[in-house]
């Protein structure tokens, strides 16, 4: 095969393929959430929906492994040159990892789909900023690059899964205390209800009859107070506004108006529909502790490589600039970055800081990510600037 | 919050655990008035600077000016943007400049604002850290896993039975456990506290590498600092095989020292640039067409008392003297322009335009040794082919396959000295034009009564010398910071108890073995069953609860908590 049929073939296994196979599998998995609190045969529907939504999982990841393996060819060079190939592998990063997790090491499968949600939507994020395969400056032409380069992006992947924890984290709690808080107001001070069906997920339809409808009402009720402890609209504002702080840079730098304010709406649009719909799938989500957890836990690991990968790419400028640091955009911003997501674990480890503040902060810190990212790579341009848009 | 993770360690378990040493010593009363008030307020601010809250207020003020650096251009960075801001040309407008101009935006980490909040940071660590690490240290001396009662609610229990009596079980923990390196403690157990081994592992690592992290903070300020004192650049442009320059004070365009660099620092070795190469993708049709693809220097580098021997600088392998290193920092093209008046030459050098954007150099050549001055204003294209009717087409493709040199004369008066001008800007206010025309290398051509030629084109290189004794202190301090760093998150404190009930009457021991972490639960609720099962087979337990028949469930579901039946053989 030609180079340029390899590029051709790396397109193509990029998109339609890879960014279908993600979201179809993640709306199967979706899908298969919803069985679970239901009946024995809606249960057995729900497990050949996670079956399938695996096996489209699986060969989405395949495509996106096929789609780097095709473009690295076609350029002879790993895809890490530029900000559309550092996407895309930071997307599949946060699939690979965030499936083995949950599948092998915490053992929520249930829980797959809001990944490939989120690669999805890390994947039409690159989609913004492709680029044609092509040969590296040969500024960038050193191990130190990839070395620097993949623990970034690895990082990146993590810090986004971890988004993703927190926001749903943010959500379930949200909906409980509304729950909590409206049975105080009725039973003053009972919280029977709340506590016994916190657990949901875990409840399942033990036995036949009628006990088993009241049962299956009751939860049904409760999933609906669960929702309607949500605030649609100011979510859905929130999120257009949060959004807003990052993808401004859109609309800044675009060539055109309307291509600006196009990209700028897919944008805000597109994170404004995963809020809601994730706000909708509120009562399938496991506890607050849980989702707690996960986000901590992702951080601290990407934190980690993001503190090694900074020093390397430190390192990696002492090398080809002969200065180890000199507060660059990029510098500053992974510096910022790092300084963030140390406020978020200072948060965790602070009394009366952890929990709902600490997810803020950890919200906030990725939008910092995001943000500097972004920043540095269209708006001010520095000695980094190899970034090819 | 230096002794908060004490405390969690008093209330953890039911019983005081009366083994490890009080942390703190008492405080004595202090004097009292005008110096009792000063007194209280340093002990005040020295609290307050001790507090977890106030490192997180820090560090947001810290990523707010990072904040602020992202967003306004730095001085140091990109020192014309700045100028555009302040005059308008670009940013927000001249009287927000003013303000960002008055509050140190423009040079966020040079500004006293900066330096203040990290003084400050220093000073909220040191109040942290010094009793932090006192703690640490008599707990690592001093403290003696505690021992427990009855299990409690919060722990991690299993049991089981066994016809080996209670010595022999303790005997067994105590190898088992020290060979996954425990710290232990024997209790043989009293009127309030059964038998027991009791154990705890992680305390020291996860505080360790909490205070080796931030204590590296204090190598990388100091090695920072260190380095700006002890540090050298200098920069200097060489025309590939003009004569170069030596490692001496004078040489350098740009010259750098830290405070403690030494003029004998420096090592007059004698450098010269042979070549340089430089190439792209030039098939415009090619995936990354226009792409540069190397960047190489070939050198000789002349040692003050020795042979001269050649060497290369690549983009990412910069040449290393002696301490010191050489890297690439800038190119462009020399053209070497003869300007001869009357047959007398008045300008025989090699010119070194700037790039532009329109992928062409600009540069002048000033000739004040004429009569009138005569000055050239120069554009330079690398890649200018002829045309079908014999026109050469200027491009903007930086490679020289047909390069084309055109310039405008002027006479007059080059105002040098007079006014600011740079060597690749012509001041042509007292100048009068003359015409221009264009030349290959090799040609020559006449305007007025001035002869110009272009006999050949060469390239320059731009190279930075550099010196940096500290950076191996920096390199010290980024692997303590990511040694600390790595057990500060995922080392673990847990502990655990193996007790012992003899029931003589049945011949047989019920063996309790109960623990807890303080953190990664999941991660102990495995050792936590692996541990019960080594020392099960190892004194041949006959039954246990919870059977040991559930590998891979960790969720601690199984492990009943608190009070429970047991089975009894
Ligand atoms: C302003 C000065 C600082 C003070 C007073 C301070 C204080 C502390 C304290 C007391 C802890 C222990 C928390 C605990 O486990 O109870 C801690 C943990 C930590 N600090 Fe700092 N710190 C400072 C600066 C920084 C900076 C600049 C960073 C890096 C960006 C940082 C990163 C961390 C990390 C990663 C942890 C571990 C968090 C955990 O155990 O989960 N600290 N710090």
């Amino acid at each position: 095969m030609t180079q340029d049929q390899l590029a051709e073939l790396s397109r193509f296994l990029y998109s339609p393929t890879t960014l279908l196979l993600y979201l179809t599998a993640a709306f199967v998995y979706l899908y298969a959430l919803t069985t679970t609190v239901g009946r024995q045969e809606e249960r057995e529907r729900g497990r050949r929906a996670r079956r399938i939504g695996g096996v489209l999982a699986v060969l989405g990841v395949t495509a996106h492994v096929a789609h780097e393996l095709a473009r690295g060819f076609a350029q002879d060079r790993l895809p890490l040159g530029n900000m559309f190939e550092v996407t895309s592998l930071m997307a599949l990063v946060g699939v690979v990892s965030g499936l083995y997790v949950l599948q092998f090491v915490r053992r929520r499968p249930e829980l797959n789909g809001f990944v490939l949600l989120g690669g999805s939507l890390v994947l039409g994020m690159a989609m913004l900023m492709y680029a044609e395969p092509g040969p590296l400056m040969p500024i960038l032409d050193t191990w130190w690059r990839p070395f620097h380069v993949s623990l970034l992006v690895a990082a990146m992947g993590i810090f986004a899964a971890a988004f993703v924890f927190n926001g749903l984290y943010l959500l379930r709690d949200t909906a409980e205390r509304a729950v909590a808080a409206s049975h105080e107001g009725r039973s003053r001070g009972s919280t029977v209800g709340a506590a016994h069906l916190g657990d949901l997920e875990r409840t399942g339809p033990s036995t036949d009859g009628d006990d088993d409808e009241v049962e299956r009402a009751h939860a049904a009720a409760y999933r609906e107070a669960l929702r309607a402890g949500i605030p649609r609209v100011k979510l859905a504002v929130g999120v257009f506004l949060g959004t807003s702080l990052v993808s401004w840079v859109w609309l800044v730098t675009d060539d055109t108006v309307a291509g600006g304010v196009g990209r700028f709406l897919a944008v805000n649009l597109t994170m404004v529909a995963a809020a809601l719909l994730a706000a909708w799938f509120t009562p399938f989500l496991p506890s607050t502790a849980t989702l707690d957890g996960l986000a901590h836990r992702t951080i601290t690991f990407a934190f980690v490589l993001w503190t090694v990968g900074v020093i390397a790419g430190a390192m990696w400028a002492e090398v080809s600039w002969g200065r180890f640091w000199g507060w660059d955009p990029k510098e500053t911003g992974s510096f910022l970055t790092w300084v963030a997501y140390a406020g978020y674990l200072h948060a965790r480890a602070t009394h009366g800081v952890r929990g709902r503040n600490a997810a803020w902060i950890g919200i906030g810190a990725f939008i910092v990510l995001m943000g500097t990212y972004l920043i540095a790579n269209y708006v001010v341009v520095g000695l980094h600037s190899y970034a090819e848009l | 919050m230096p002794t908060r993770g004490y405390r969690a360690l008093v209330t953890a378990s039911s019983p005081p655990p009366a083994a490890n040493p009080p942390v703190r010593r008492r405080r004595r009363p202090g004097p009292t008035g005008g110096v009792g008030f000063v007194v209280d307020s340093v002990l005040m601010a020295w609290r307050w600077l001790r507090r977890m809250r106030t490192a997180l207020y820090m560090l947001a003020a810290l990523g707010f000016l990072t904040l602020v650096a992202t967003f306004v251009p730095q001085e140091p960075n990109v020192s014309s943007t700045v100028a555009e801001w302040r005059s308008g040309e670009a940013g927000p407008g001249v009287p927000v400049a003013r303000v960002l101009d008055a509050v140190g935006a423009f040079d966020v980490y040079g500004s006293g604002l900066f330096v203040a909040l990290l003084l400050l940071m220093y000073l909220s660590l040191t109040a942290c850290l010094i009793p932090r690490i006192r703690a640490w240290f008599r707990l690592v001396r001093l403290s003696r896993p505690p021992v427990i009662r009855r299990p409690s609610e919060a722990n991690l229990t299993a049991t089981f039975a066994t016809a080996a009596s209670p010595e022999v079980v303790h005997a067994t923990a105590d190898d088992v456990l020290t060979r996954r390196r425990w710290r232990r403690r024997r209790h043989t157990g009293d009127g309030r506290t059964p038998a027991q081994l009791a154990a705890e592992k992680g305390l020291v690592s996860r505080e360790g590498g909490s205070l080796l992290f931030h204590v590296s903070f204090y190598v990388l300020l100091a090695a920072i600092i260190v380095g700006q004192l002890t540090t050298f650049e200098g920069q200097r442009g060489v025309v590939e095989g003009e004569p170069g320059f030596s490692d001496s004070a004078v040489s350098y365009w740009l010259y750098q020292p830290g405070r403690w660099f030494d003029e004998s620092d420096h090592d007059r070795w004698q450098f010269e640039l042979d070549e340089f190469h430089v190439d792209w993708v030039r098939d415009p049709l090619a995936p990354g067409a226009g792409q540069p693809t190397e960047f190489r220097s070939e050198v000789t580098i002349t040692p003050p008392d020795g042979e001269p021997y050649a060497a290369e600088i690549d983009s990412n392998a910069p040449l290393r003297i002696g301490g010191k290193r050489i890297t690439q920092l800038d190119w462009g093209y020399a053209p070497r322009v003869v300007v001869e008046v009357d047959g007398e030459v008045v300008h025989d050098g090699f010119i070194q335009p700037t790039v532009t954007d329109g992928g062409f150099f600009r540069g002048a050549v000033k000739a004040p040794a004429a009569d009138p001055d005569v000055g050239l204003e120069v554009f330079f294209y690398p890649y200018a082919p002829y045309d079908e009717s014999g026109r050469p087409v200027p491009t903007g493709a930086p490679w020289d396959e047909a390069p084309m040199l055109l310039f405008r004369q002027h006479r007059g008066d080059l105002q040098l000295g007079a006014t600011q001008q740079t060597v690749n800007e012509l001041d042509t206010t007292e100048l009068e034009s003359e015409g221009g025309a264009y030349l290959r290398p090799g040609q020559s051509v006449t305007v007025g009564d001035v002869e110009v030629s272009f006999p050949e084109l060469r390239r320059w290189v731009g190279y930075q010398v550099s010196s940096r004794p500290a950076i191996p202190a920096l390199l010290a301090g980024a692997g303590l910071l990511v040694g600390g760093l790595i057990p500060a998150l995922y080392a673990s404190r847990r502990r655990l108890w193996v007790l012992t009930e003899r029931d003589e009457g049945l011949g047989s021991t019920l063996v309790t073995v109960t623990g807890r972490a303080f953190q990664r639960p999941e991660a102990f609720a495995e050792e936590h069953a692996a541990v019960t099962a080594e020392l099960a087979d190892a004194v041949e337990a006959t039954a246990t609860d919870p059977p040991p028949d559930r590998p891979g469930d960790h969720s601690g579901a199984h492990h009943r908590a608190g009070d429970r039946e047991v089975l009894r053989p």
